[in-house]
């Protein structure tokens, strides 16, 4: 195996799916008046999570994927 | 960050990034895709493939860890100009999991490079060396467990009443 650093390994590692869900969503201060503010129809909270934030959309993907693996390595275990 | 002593030698010389044209190379033109939802579903279309499914159980069987896999598929896809170094930083860990769980469905034994890679590796032929070692050491033990005993029987004197005086 080789020595070198690799990003890979660190980003999963540090990649925390089980804990995301915690992560506070950051309001910013809404803007109430206006022609171009944003209506709340717009911006549809449906989990409470931060959907802003990158990191939390990929760790809903891994999140899915994970428990599709977890379902094959259990089929796998049990045959 | 690991730091070795050694140099290295495939690094880009000073002043290559110069040689071409400035925006003449796909990572320097806006990238495909900008944000991490369409990378995504940029990688869960590649990847779902069966083309790729094939090529991929045969590179994991070949001991290849998940880790570089996804380095690389990142790496070229930026040098491609699909998406930029930080999307591709921010969608690594969803590649591994993709791989590993093609990996999974395909029944491979897979390396998944999460390992300390500064773990020293226990090979067989250092147990192997081990164990000769081992087995050496006892046999002289025992040599000199018989010797000492020879000794301690030849220097033993005879008591009692029938014992011959000196």
């Amino acid at each position: 195996m080789s020595r070198q650093f690799n990003a890979a390994r660190e980003a999963y590692k540090r990649m925390d799916i089980e804990g995301f869900e915690n992560l506070k969503t950051v309001k910013k201060p809404e803007k109430t008046g206006g022609l171009l503010t944003r209506s709340n129809t717009m911006s549809k909270e449906t989990d409470g999570l931060d959907y802003n934030n990158p990191a939390v959309r990929v760790a809903k993907q891994m999140q899915v994927i994970r428990k599709y693996r977890d379902e094959i390595n259990g089929d796998n275990e049990s045959t | 960050m690991a730091i070795t002593n050694q140099p290295s030698f495939d690094a880009p010389i000073p002043g290559q990034s110069l040689t071409a044209e400035l925006g003449a190379r796909p990572w320097q033109t806006p990238s495909r895709f900008s944000t991490v939802d369409d990378t995504i579903d940029y990688y869960m279309e590649r990847m779902s493939s069966e083309e790729f499914m094939v090529q991929l159980t045969e590179v994991l069987e070949s001991g290849v860890p998940v880790t570089s896999i996804a380095n690389t598929i990142q790496l070229s896809s930026v040098m491609e100009g699909i998406h930029t170094v930080d999307v591709g930083m921010l969608v690594l860990p969803m590649i591994m999991e993709m791989l590993m769980m093609i990996g999974d469905s395909a029944g491979v034994k897979y390396e998944t490079g999460l390992e300390n890679p500064n773990k020293p590796i226990l090979r067989d032929s250092a147990m192997a060396k081990a164990i000769t070692e081992y087995e050496a050491d006892l046999k002289n033990k025992d040599e000199v467990t018989e010797t000492e005993d020879k000794e301690v029987e030849e220097n033993e004197e005879p008591t009692g009443l029938m014992a011959r005086r000196k």
